[in-house]
């Protein structure tokens, strides 16, 4: 490793990844080809997604900005447990009773305001 | 109690309570969430897989009826790959690829901490089909359509199913872009891609078919819910196949999802065991991701019957995986060779791993051939198959890296005779429960039915008798946890001699993962980097 390469991946972290994620996309966008000359299906299409994501990670990775160190983050989040169980009754709700689509939504709309506050508040002491 | 100085700390110092776990957003806490809730489906689907072979003991119903008995392999199946194996595996990630990549916290914690919810959320929703008047879903594990509509199969259970099927797979999506983006973004500065441990590299795979197969499924999993509400959605035989494509679209690279994470954490027991650096990294990496992309073009092989793939693509794609997954297994072995091994017991189940899931690979290869696919699709062949490369493969996997890991997430050893005691037995288990199987398929025996041809007779009185054995293995191992956490023996830091940077730091690690510095990072093997410099040195 150059000594250049080596200072840069310090003070940045290593932005690479970029080249494996294209190579993996393009095996990707081969076999996705051939089975579309193959079979002439639309389900051909479905293949493409895989190296779709693999070029948009390739290129999100090369563009944003470096992470830094660790975030401030809250020890626990209890809206978000609050949110996966109000999601989890609005969808059952669907089918096993509209009143459990209602608590649901109850909950979810607490656990957003929670959640923002607890946002809020990690954001004040970041500063 | 004598001695105030004994009590001046613990008041300072409150115990966390429980919502200080359930809630807790540090990867190594949701990831030991995802690992217990696992456990506990796994329990729950492995008693229905007992009561299924109970009830096959014998020719003849003894216990449950046609349509127990298909609630029973839904939910048995089902359970056991949307609630056990995949979580489990994303559970390994969650925890150790931060702690590979020399990283202090997962990329979006919460959303890691929302997926586990989600996950359980679902998983409870799915079972929650058997309070219901009809029963829980009972269309096996992909929910065929028409089988799945609501003319075949009424009632709120299967509805139950599907939404309970949905949230458990966006919640291990949720997980799996996690640690995707952890990989991608929080590497320690030095941790080039080609400097990341071979897990975390398996890692990166498996989380890449995440993000590109499991919405598919949760998309298919609405359709199904419109289609029985609805209708309309998935008409006649052109609908049915569509519903497969979609299906299997996510269903054959999540069997690669329970594959590739276990493939890893036996390559890091294998390294560490044999006292040597991985054999071939550069290989295996190029080989995973041919393995990926070609693990993904497989689906249709899962419908060469249906005569409306084409069967020539699915069946070369299919052979082709023979190629990555045997530079695998070379890597593994190389490894192995001219190595000082070490037969502790995560390197038992390595070598159980990797011997059994050959089975369950090579019988693979047979069936990618379409004429011998028709021969022997819908039978115990492909049950016995399946069940060589989840169970006695992938589970395998799974306890090899349980007990290689377990030390290091807990600060306590897993007593060593109780593990070997459990391999030994869990292999006998294994072997007897699914080897005559194969014979069962080939000879024609059709799976999914609670009643057989009285021929068939012995060899599923001996695949029962295997399940009782597996199931003493589980319990061995559910004591050996149980006593090593209650009288525990002190691991240390590093107790393998590991290679890996989640051995630089103390167990269990602190909560943001490393105090002090880092060891520097020249390869993927960076604490053996440093002891061999070490030794390298004169004193």
């Amino acid at each position: 490793m150059s000594p250049e390469r080596s200072s840069e991946e310090t003070m940045h972290g290593p932005r690479g990844g970029g080249g494996p994620l294209l190579a993996w996309a393009c095996l990707q966008l081969i076999l996705a080809g051939m089975l579309l000359i193959w079979s002439g299906g639309a389900f051909g299409l479905l293949f493409l997604n895989g190296a779709v994501i693999l070029i948009l990670l390739s290129a999100w990775n090369r563009i944003a900005p470096p992470p830094g160190g660790p975030r401030v983050l809250a020890r626990r989040s209890v809206p978000i447990a609050i949110l996966g169980v109000g999601v989890t009754f609005a969808v059952a709700g669907i089918s096993a009773g509209f009143y459990l689509v209602l608590i649901g939504a109850e909950l979810i709309a607490f656990a957003a305001i929670w959640l923002v506050r607890e946002l809020l508040a990690e954001r004040k002491l970041r500063r | 109690m004598a001695g105030g100085a004994q009590l001046a700390p613990r008041a300072s110092v409150p115990r966390p309570g429980a919502l200080d776990w359930l809630a807790a957003t540090d990867h190594k806490r949701t990831a030991a969430k995802v690992a217990v809730a696992s456990t506990f489906f796994f329990l729950l689907s492995g008693l229905l897989a007992l009561l299924m072979r109970a009830e096959l003991a014998q020719p003849g119903l003894q216990f449950v009826s046609d349509h127990s008995y298909n609630e029973l392999f839904t939910m048995h199946g089902a359970g056991m790959i949307y609630l056990f194996l995949t979580p489990a595996a994303l559970a390994l990630g969650l925890y150790f690829v931060p702690l590979q990549i020399g990283a202090a916290q997962i990329f979006a914690p919460r959303v890691a901490l929302l997926g586990f919810w989600l996950y359980l959320g679902g998983g409870l929703t799915m079972y929650s089909g058997f309070l219901t008047d009809n029963g829980s879903g009972a269309d096996t594990w992909t929910a065929t359509i028409p089988l799945a509509d609501s003319s075949h199969t009424p009632g709120v259970g299967m509805d139950l199913w599907v939404i309970g099927v949905a949230l458990a797979v966006l919640g291990s999506l949720l997980i799996g872009i996690t640690i995707l983006l952890t990989i991608l973004r929080l590497r320690a500065p030095t941790m080039t891609m080609l400097r990341m441990p071979v897990f975390t590299w398996t890692m990166l795979a498996t989380t890449f078919m995440v993000i590109a197969s499991f919405p598919v499924l949760v998309v298919a999993m609405g359709l199904l819910l419109a289609e029985r509400h609805l209708h309309g959605v998935f008409e006649g035989a052109t609908g049915s196949v569509a519903y497969q494509h979609i299906f299997w679209f996510f269903g054959h690279p999540v069997v690669y999802v329970m594959f590739f994470p276990f493939v890893g954490a036996v390559a890091e027991v294998v390294t560490t065991f044999s006292r040597k650096r991985f054999f071939g990294y550069r290989v295996l990496v190029i080989s995973l991701i041919f393995f990926t992309s070609l693990s993904m073009a497989v689906w249709g092989h899962h419908m060469f019957i249906l005569n409306s793939v084409p069967n020539q693509y699915y069946s070369l794609t299919s052979h082709l995986l023979a190629i990555p997954a045997g530079i695998e297994y070379l890597d593994l072995i190389g490894t192995m060779i001219g190595g000082s091994i070490v037969f502790r017991t995560p390197m038992l189940f390595a070598i159980g791993f990797i011997l059994q899931f050959l089975i369950g690979g090579l019988t693979g290869i047979v069936m990618a051939a379409p004429p011998i696919d028709y021969h022997i699709n819908g039978t115990y062949f492909i049950v016995a198959h399946f069940h060589y490369t989840l169970f006695a493969g992938s589970l395998f996997g799974l306890l090899a890296g349980v007990h290689f890991w377990f030390p290091k997430v807990t600060g306590a050893m897993l007593r060593e005779r109780l593990g070997k005691i459990s391999f030994w037995v869990l292999v006998a288990g294994a072997n007897l429960t699914y080897f005559p199987m194969f014979f069962l398929g080939f000879d024609g025996m059709p799976r999914r039915v609670a009643d057989y041809a009285p021929r068939f007779g012995d060899l599923n009185l001996l695949a029962s008798i295997g399940a009782g054995v597996i199931a003493l293995g589980v319990l061995l191992f559910l004591a050996n946890v149980f006593i090593s956490l209650r009288h525990r023996i002190p691991a240390g830091d590093d107790p393998w001699g590991g290679q890996t940077l989640e051995w630089a730091t103390t167990s269990p690690p602190p909560r943001l993962n490393f105090e002090g510095e880092l060891p520097p990072i020249t390869s993927h093997a960076p604490l053996l980097d440093r002891r061999e410099a070490r030794e390298a040195t004169p004193a």
